[in-house]
């Protein structure tokens, strides 16, 4: 709503300068967009929120103003001359078929009007609003909206049919070609102006008039509609039409029935005055939404209980009476002043639909009054705070992926459809957006695979080709037609997992890395269980499937190198390694293997080390040579690992060299050597028979 | 000691002191040969043979108390006891000094081949990053928690009752033409619909189902509004809903929480504004601002110009609140007689956005890895 200075002047003597009041405007609820000194003057951006249709007009502006400096507002009471021998109501007749969509309309006449250009202060000022101008009478109705905040329609009295108005709902399959040009398909509940007693349409009513009954030049005779339309029919018609006009927003957000005769009353006083005629006398108004106005009690005890301050009597008094509540003390202590039983019956305005409870009056005051003047105050809390159950698991977990070079990614879970199922396991049901911005955001990740893939991708197209990213975010799937969302862990990396330095020379991230790197977040929850497999997007030679506690329990995720199909569909030209992990398990574990973590105390005698170095068969794995060595059940073996690994130069073709490296250890006494060698003798043997294995050195 | 006429090498008797003084006068010749000693610049290998020779088992020290003070008098053995303390501290802190100056001084003196360049990089271990967007969530996090604040989730695909209608959003509320909306294509006979939240505001009502006053909670999360993407628009974003509701929380009480926090995430310097505003799901409900923090509020910028970021208001727009609207409690089966509260939706990309100055929404959901390490 632009709202030119001098115009405002007519309603209420501010004196203050435009950049005061619309500070002052802003500190009491008109959200200002700027400032602008134009050919016209000096204009204010006001940007009125939705519950304010009142202030979208130079009288409500003017009123806030009014209350905001205590000074008088300038009503209107427009007086136009009328015909002493012809009236309104006989040249025309107005009927609503739809009460519900259509509260009032009044119809005036006037005859022999001259259409003509209007002139320059008109102009000027539809101009500095923002509007373009187009003939006298036209302009007139746009000002009369400006001026007063009330849509108005004017017709060429003598292309309506008959000269009678029915007010309707639109019927299934009827069209209506709008002044715009357009021909539109209206729906059942769209307010209809028609004339021919209701046989022809001439208007979507409360939005915009029809092609056929529109004012020209020639016109000679004009019938002013000013109606009240039902605000949620209109916004229900506006969002079926997808058309949005000056009209359709004041009576979208509820315009004031009381002002549709002022301001028809107005129109004509401005026809007279730029376009001459003779204005029929009276008024044909059909009221059936008339109401009686709201009586609204404000207490002094609940403004205290939700703003925590007072407001005195005499200030919120006039507040009030600015603003149009007419306040009236009606509590039993009426002359005590600023007395905490104190209440006023107020009466609701018609221009304000948007108060109807006495909190809306507590806002009403304290708007005005300014919220600075209610000193803040820290309040005191009575509960405990909490974090989010997971908050410990998470921020661990977190750490630690830090620490291991990790970076945090935060992705949109929007992705292409066709790129979330590369990722999607058979049984998962996409969560797919009835409307997408685009095909590339058509569908939620049903994994965080997806997501990671594309930041990886980024990097890589962006010339960065060493990448580890994590993400903890959530899937999303539907089961059952029912929205599940799960969080996750999901890791990627490629290129380097040490780059090229002073001291060390380059290695590229590989399978281990990932394992490693997984196996110290899940040391977190009591280790993770390695086994074969995977989904099929992983390469079948580099994946597994991961699980936590108890052997048997459902896998909670997967990792593994991505697959060369999937690589190339995201041009992927170097390994990219991914995890994903359901944290749910993850955390429960967390707590539970926290909780029963004990101390072991420390050996007070030395281990003692020995190295196998066996000849294994390609296929052959480390977990069957430490169970191997467990099944021996000698308690002094405290350790199995596997110390070096290597196929090629003095390995027989399919086979590889493994070295083993045994602790022992005993808590009463120190190892003699004999014991040592016979452990060693019996894990040789057990090697030898279970395994085939062939000693190699020792 | 290789001196001839050496006096520690004789018993007291046998130099003919037999007083206070004669004794005062012994250690006074001692320490002036010592003194004298170690006047000299040594290397290393010096000093210790020092040592061995004042403090070693045959040293100086020992014929002291060998020679002078076992043989001595009862009378005289005190005074001795003493002077020889004094005099053995004396020279274990000189020699210690002196030999650690000269090893320092060694080792400084060594090639420069052998000496480390400061300038070089130690070995870089790759350390990641926390997300921008999640150190501003914990940041803020900490804060409330701080003044009693737990913290909840909720699901990001609600309902149109929790994004809505429980918010005091009817249908064909004008503000919902102002959150366009996300809705899922569900499968035939599915309930529905479903859309992607709007807000973190649901949680308000989630948790007011489940809780009884007091209740005071923060729920950080992703939100969505189907915006076309641009440098300040994207369809997903961050937010922290805030909720309080108690038998006696008011605005002043609202107001005090909000200018703690900001205090705290920006400094005690800001100056902090409320204006009234409008939310269907808030009364009254206003629109909070803090002194700009590019300008410190002047609206003039350092070049002299308009203050591009407040574009010279002086003042930067942060987030919307209110008290409750009375009208959310009868969704919850709250009494509004009884209770009353305030919430508020602070837009976390923006917050970051605009304290450490980045000027495209985009590059937080980029992950260019070059962006995630500018912040550590
Ligand atoms: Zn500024």
């Amino acid at each position: 709503m632009k709202v030119a200075y001098n115009w405002l002047k007519e309603f209420v003597d501010v004196t203050a300068p435009a950049e005061e009041i619309a500070s002052r405007l802003a500190l009491s609820g008109t959200n200002i967009a700027g400032i602008e000194n134009g050919a016209h003057g000096t204009v204010i951006d006001a940007e009125v929120s939705s519950n304010r249709p009142d202030c979208l007009g130079m009288l409500g502006i003017a009123r806030e103003i009014s209350a905001i400096y205590q000074l008088p507002l300038k009503h209107i009471a427009p007086r136009p001359a009328e015909s002493r021998s012809a009236k309104a109501s006989d040249a025309v007749s107005v009927k609503i078929e739809a009460p519900e969509l259509c509260g009032r309309f009044t119809a005036r006449v006037v005859r022999g009007v001259k259409i003509q250009p209007s002139p320059t202060w008109l102009k000027n000022r539809l101009e500095a609003a923002g509007m373009a101008s187009i003939s006298n009478v036209v302009d007139i109705s746009n000002y009369v909206l400006l001026e007063l905040g009330h849509p108005l329609h004017t017709f060429d009295f003598d292309l309506l049919r008959n000269h009678s108005i029915v007010v309707r709902c639109a019927k299934a399959g009827e069209k209506l070609k709008t002044l715009d040009g357009i021909e539109r398909s209206l729906d059942p509940g769209i307010p209809l102006v028609c004339d021919a007693d209701g046989a022809r349409a001439v208007g979507l009513g409360g939005i915009m008039g029809g092609g056929e009954t529109e004012i020209s030049f020639s016109t000679k005779n004009v019938l002013i509609e000013c109606a009240w339309f039902d605000p949620v029919a209109i916004r229900r018609a506006t969002r079926f039409l997808k058309l949005h006009t000056e009209a359709s927003t004041r009576f979208g957000r509820g315009a004031d029935p009381e002002m549709a005769e002022t301001a028809s009353r107005r129109c004509a006083e401005l026809i007279l005055q730029l376009a001459g005629g003779e204005l029929l006398a009276g008024v044909v108004d059909v009221y059936p939404g008339k109401r009686a106005a709201k009586k609204i009690t404000l207490t002094r005890a609940e403004f205290l209980r939700v703003m925590g301050a007072d407001v005195p009597d005499k200030d919120l008094e006039a507040i009030l009476s600015a603003l149009g509540f007419a306040p009236v003390r009606v509590d039993d202590n009426r002359g005590a002043a600023n007395s905490l039983l104190a209440a006023w019956e107020c009466t609701q305005p018609s221009w304000r639909a948007d108060v109807e409870r006495e909190i809306d009056l507590v806002e009403e005051v304290a708007r005005i009054y300014g919220l600075g003047n209610f000193p803040p105050r820290l309040p005191v809390a009575r509960i405990a705070a909490a974090r989010l159950p997971h908050h410990e698991a998470e921020t661990r977990l977190r750490e630690r992926l830090i620490g291991l070079g990790y970076h945090e990614a935060i992705t949109i879970p929007h992705v292409a459809e066709e790129r979330n199922d590369l990722f999607r396991p058979p049984d998962a049901q996409v969560a797919k957006l009835a409307n997408p911005l685009s095909e590339e955001a058509s569908v939620l990740k049903s994994t965080g695979f997806v997501t990671l893939a594309g930041a990886i991708e980024w990097n890589l197209n962006h010339g960065q080709r060493n990448v580890r990213l994590f993400e903890i975010g959530r899937q999303y799937r539907l089961v059952d037609g029912k929205p599940v969302e799960t969080r996750v862990l999901t890791i990627g990396a490629t290129g380097a997992a040490r780059e090229q330095g002073l001291y060390d020379p380059a290695r590229e991230y590989n399978f281990a890395d990932l394992k490693g790197d997984l196996d110290a977040i899940g040391a977190l929850s009591g280790g993770f269980r390695w086994e074969d497999g995977g989904p099929e997007w992983l390469n079948a030679a580099k994946r597994g499937t991961l699980r936590l506690g108890q052997e048997g329990n459902q896998p909670i995720g997967a990792a593994g190198l991505l697959a060369k199909r999937v690589a190339d569909k995201f041009k992927f030209r170097q390994d990219v390694f991914l995890a994903e992990l359901d944290l749910g398990p993850v955390y429960c574990m967390f707590y539970g293997v926290k909780n029963n973590r004990r101390y072991e105390p420390l050996p007070r005698l030395p281990g003692v080390e020995r190295d196998f170095s066996v000849f294994l068969e390609d296929g052959k794995t480390f977990a069957e040579v430490k169970k191997a060595i467990e099944a021996l059940g000698i308690p002094e073996v405290t350790s199995v690992a596997a110390a070096d690994l290597f196929r090629g130069k003095n390995v027989p073709a399919g086979k590889y060299s493994l070295l083993v490296r045994v602790t022992f250890q005993s808590r009463e006494a120190t190892l003699t050597e004999a014991q040592i060698n016979d452990f060693s003798g019996r894990i040789i043997s057990a090697l030898e028979k279970t395994l085939g294995a062939s000693l190699r050195a020792r | 000691m290789p001196t001839v006429n050496n006096p520690t090498e004789k018993t007291l008797a046998e130099l003919g002191a037999a007083s206070r003084e004669e004794v005062a006068r012994l250690f006074a010749e001692v320490r002036t040969r010592f003194d004298s000693q170690i006047a000299r610049p040594q290397d290393a290998h010096g000093w210790t043979i020092l040592r061995v020779l004042w403090l070693g088992r045959k040293g100086v020290v020992t014929q002291i108390t060998e020679n002078w003070l076992k043989p001595a008098p009862l009378e005289l053995k005190r005074v001795i006891g003493e002077s020889l303390n004094s005099f053995k501290e004396h020279v274990e802190v000189v020699l210690a000094d002196a030999l650690a100056a000269s090893e320092a001084g060694a080792e400084a003196a060594l090639s420069a081949k052998d000496r480390v360049d400061l300038s070089l990089p130690g070995v870089i271990r790759p350390v990641g990053t926390h997300h921008l967007i999640r150190q501003v969530f914990q940041e803020i996090e900490d804060i409330f928690f701080s003044i009693g604040f737990s913290v909840v989730e909720g699901p990001e695909i609600e309902t149109p009752y929790y994004n809505f209608e429980a918010l005091n959003i009817p249908e064909f509320h004008p503000v919902r033409d102002d959150m366009d909306t996300f809705y899922l294509e569900l499968p035939k006979g599915a309930p529905g619909p479903l859309l992607l939240r709007t807000h973190t505001s649901p949680v308000q009502i989630r948790t007011m189902e489940k809780r009884q006053p007091p209740v005071r909670v923060i729920v950080p999360g992703k939100v969505y509004r189907r915006d076309n993407p641009d440098a300040t628009h994207s369809f997903m974003f961050h937010q922290i809903e805030g909720l309080a509701v108690d038998s006696d929380i008011t605005f002043c009480d609202f107001t005090g929480t909000i200018d703690y926090f900001v205090k705290q995430f920006f400094g005690e310097s800001v100056k902090t504004r409320f204006r009234p505003s409008y939310f269907p799901f808030t009364e009254p409900s206003v629109e909070f601002d803090v002194s700009c923090v590019f300008c410190g509020g002047s609206g003039t910028a350092n070049s002299g110009g308009t203050c591009g970021k407040c574009k010279g208001s002086g003042w930067i727009e942060l987030f919307g609140a209110g008290m409750v609207d009375p009208a959310v409690y009868g969704f919850v089966n709250y009494d509004p007689k009884k209770v009353s509260g305030f919430a508020f939706g602070i837009g976390i990309d923006r917050l970051a956005m605009l304290k450490y100055g980045i000027d495209d929404i985009q590059a937080f959901f980029q992950n260019d890895v070059r962006f995630l390490r500018q912040f550590p």
